[in-house]
């Protein structure tokens, strides 16, 4: 039996707003194993960041997690208050966030701003944390650390920023790695290598980590597992493999047919028709139904569950079972 | 000139009977390089003795204004909420009180009721300073809501970051380019309304200020204009000079501004 380093129940964020009550993460159950890589996938607005934030309590106001449980090495975060939360925030938990250009500080070196991880958690002299910093710098695989970590953000360049926070979030060495669109505001080579770098650092250090990205391919390339959101629900997770050639919600499929290399094979785009529902007043029943060809009476009035219907593989949708969807890859036959 | 008043200045020390030259209400002369005022003191000497005042006023009082705006922009802009609230409406008391009028007052009263000794230049430069630190309090704390907002702060409470530790040391040197701006400019609004109170005769009668200096020269503007031209003129030059500096640190400091 693999061991659970977090596992999320019923959780529900919401956010208290004079127009209402947004309902951004409604219900999700999320489990990641030890030394796993889970792929959190969904449209802009899905709820994917607020569940990483969630994580780690840093809802931002008027946000509040209003129910639902976060284990995490069988502790309950929701529960910690403020203090313990800060000496797990960066070493257990670490956070990578989309853009690197505004995820430094510009007023600090990369020197000031990896000591100060480094001894916000470990109990070392000045010096041999600047060996640390350094240390990881070499890490992330850049080029003269010596010299470059004396830099300022604004002095290196966009992919250069990026590892640099990367090396931020692994100053200690945490054990949960969450990265928020690690590669989506760098360009496509950049990318290329910045995945290539997060594999590798996953495999030598042995954490877990959860990739939050609208982008298939990315999670292609690293994901284990992947977890699909939808209007703050989970629709359907399994292994990639599964996922990928095997989807079992509408959703899922819609959103495999919409990545363009994909659907090079199957000659068209396909665009899924609509946009996100208003989070405030979400559609009944399944959220997915306004916008799903497949909806039935059935879906406008019952929530579906999330039911494992084979081993590892959970779906949210009332007609999964007799549903034949085909994957723009070409269905089962991809042994 | 300040520093080395007791060298520049002809008749040095801090005492105004020592600038008696016993030459009343001469017009400038090589002897008496700003003339003497009516009862004979040399004007020269009290406009360098004067630069020493407007200096320990203009920074005495904007390093507590400056302290206490600070303190409130950065707690008011950072908590949010009710905080802000509750020190967003003390600072706009602040702001309606008419500010020179209740300086007045405040320092009639002291002066009367505090016991001898307490009151004087630094009387002046605390009351300035209390009653002067409100606008800047709420530029600070607009400046915070901007920086706050930033992705790096929020990185830096992934990283487990103390509330006190983000304030003084992400948000705080992120708002310091403005602070310094305001500080220059808040030397020169200080010398200035110490001049103000002075000239009303409101001041420290013992010290030599360039307030003072115009307030007796006022009486004898037609027969002795060197009396009130050259205080005056050293006020405008150095509250002109903090103003520069002020635009040009600004200039200099805001990420804005710059290519």
């Amino acid at each position: 039996m693999v061991k659970k380093i977090l596992k999320i129940e019923q959780l529900k964020t919401y956010f208290y707003t004079w127009a209402g009550i947004v309902k951004a993460v409604d219900g999700v159950d999320i489990d990641v194993n030890e030394g796993e890589t889970l792929g959190l996938v969904g449209e802009s607005g899905s709820g994917k960041s607020v569940t990483a934030l969630s994580i780690i309590r840093i809802v931002p106001s008027p946000g509040k997690i209003v129910n639902g449980k976060i284990v995490y090495k069988g502790e309950n975060l929701v529960e910690k208050n403020e203090k313990k939360l800060q000496d797990i925030r960066g070493k257990e938990i670490a956070y990578i966030f989309q853009d690197p250009a505004t995820s430094l500080n510009p007023v600090f070196t990369i020197a000031n701003q990896l000591m100060e991880v480094i001894l916000r958690h470990q109990k070392i002299s000045k010096k041999e944390a600047l060996e640390k910093a350094i240390e990881l710098f070499r890490l992330v695989e850049i080029p003269d650390p010596e010299i470059k970590i004396w830099n300022y953000p604004h002095q290196l360049s966009g992919g250069m920023k990026q590892r640099m926070a990367i090396a931020r979030a692994l100053a200690s060495q945490p054990n949960l790695l969450l990265a928020d669109e690690p590669t989506t505001n760098l360009d496509v080579t950049i990318q290329a290598q910045i995945l290539e770098l997060m594999k590798s650092l996953k495999k030598k250090l042995g954490m877990s980590m959860i990739l939050i990205t609208h982008d298939m391919g990315v999670v292609a390339d690293i994901a284990d597992r992947i977890t699909v959101l939808y209007a703050g629900r989970v629709c359907e997770t399994a292994d990639t493999k599964t996922i990928f050639y095997n989807p079992k919600h509408p959703y899922t499929q819609a959103l495999l047919t919409a990545v363009p290399s994909l659907a090079l094979k199957t000659e068209k785009l396909k665009v899924i028709p609509g946009s996100l529902p208003n989070l405030i007043e979400p559609p009944s029943g399944c959220r997915f139904h306004p916008r799903c060809e497949y909806a039935q009476q059935g879906c406008i009035e019952k929530i579906p569950d999330l039911i494992e219907i084979e081993p590892g593989h959970k779906v949210a949708c009332l007609r999964a079972s007799e549903l034949d969807l085909e994957s723009p890859l070409g269905g089962m036959n991809y042994n | 000139m300040a520093a080395f008043d007791v060298l520049i200045a002809p008749f040095a020390s801090n005492e105004i009977p020592a600038f008696y030259t016993g030459e009343a209400r001469t017009p400038p002369s090589s002897k008496y390089l700003f003339g003497t005022d009516n009862i004979g003191h040399d004007v020269f000497s009290q406009v360098v003795f004067g630069s020493r005042s407007a200096l320990y006023v203009g920074f005495g009082a904007a390093a507590i204004a400056m302290s206490i705006a600070t303190i409130i922009g950065l707690v008011s802009g950072y908590y949010g909420g009710i905080v802000d609230n509750i020190l967003m409406r003390i600072t706009e008391i602040f702001l309606v009180i008419p500010f020179l009028l209740i300086l007045l007052v405040f320092l009639k009263v002291i002066t009367a009721v505090a016991p001898s000794g307490v009151g004087g230049l630094s009387m002046v430069t605390l009351m300035i300073g209390l009653f002067s630190w409100a606008a800047n309090a709420r530029i600070i704390r607009g400046e915070v809501l901007r920086v706050k907002e930033q992705e790096y702060i929020e990185a830096s409470k992934t990283l487990g970051a103390s509330r006190t530790r983000i304030i003084f040391r992400h948000i705080l040197p992120n708002v310091l380019h403005i602070i310094i701006v305001l500080t220059t400019l808040m030397i020169a609004t200080s010398i200035l309304v110490e001049a103000g109170v002075s000239f009303l005769g409101f001041g420290d009668p013992n010290a030599i200020t360039w307030g003072q200096q115009l307030q007796k020269a006022s009486e004898a503007v037609k027969e002795a204009w060197w009396e009130g031209v050259f205080p005056g003129l050293f006020i405008t030059l150095l509250v002109l000079g903090f103003s520069l500096l002020g635009n040009g640190l600004r200039d200099a400091l805001d990420p804005r501004l710059r290519e």
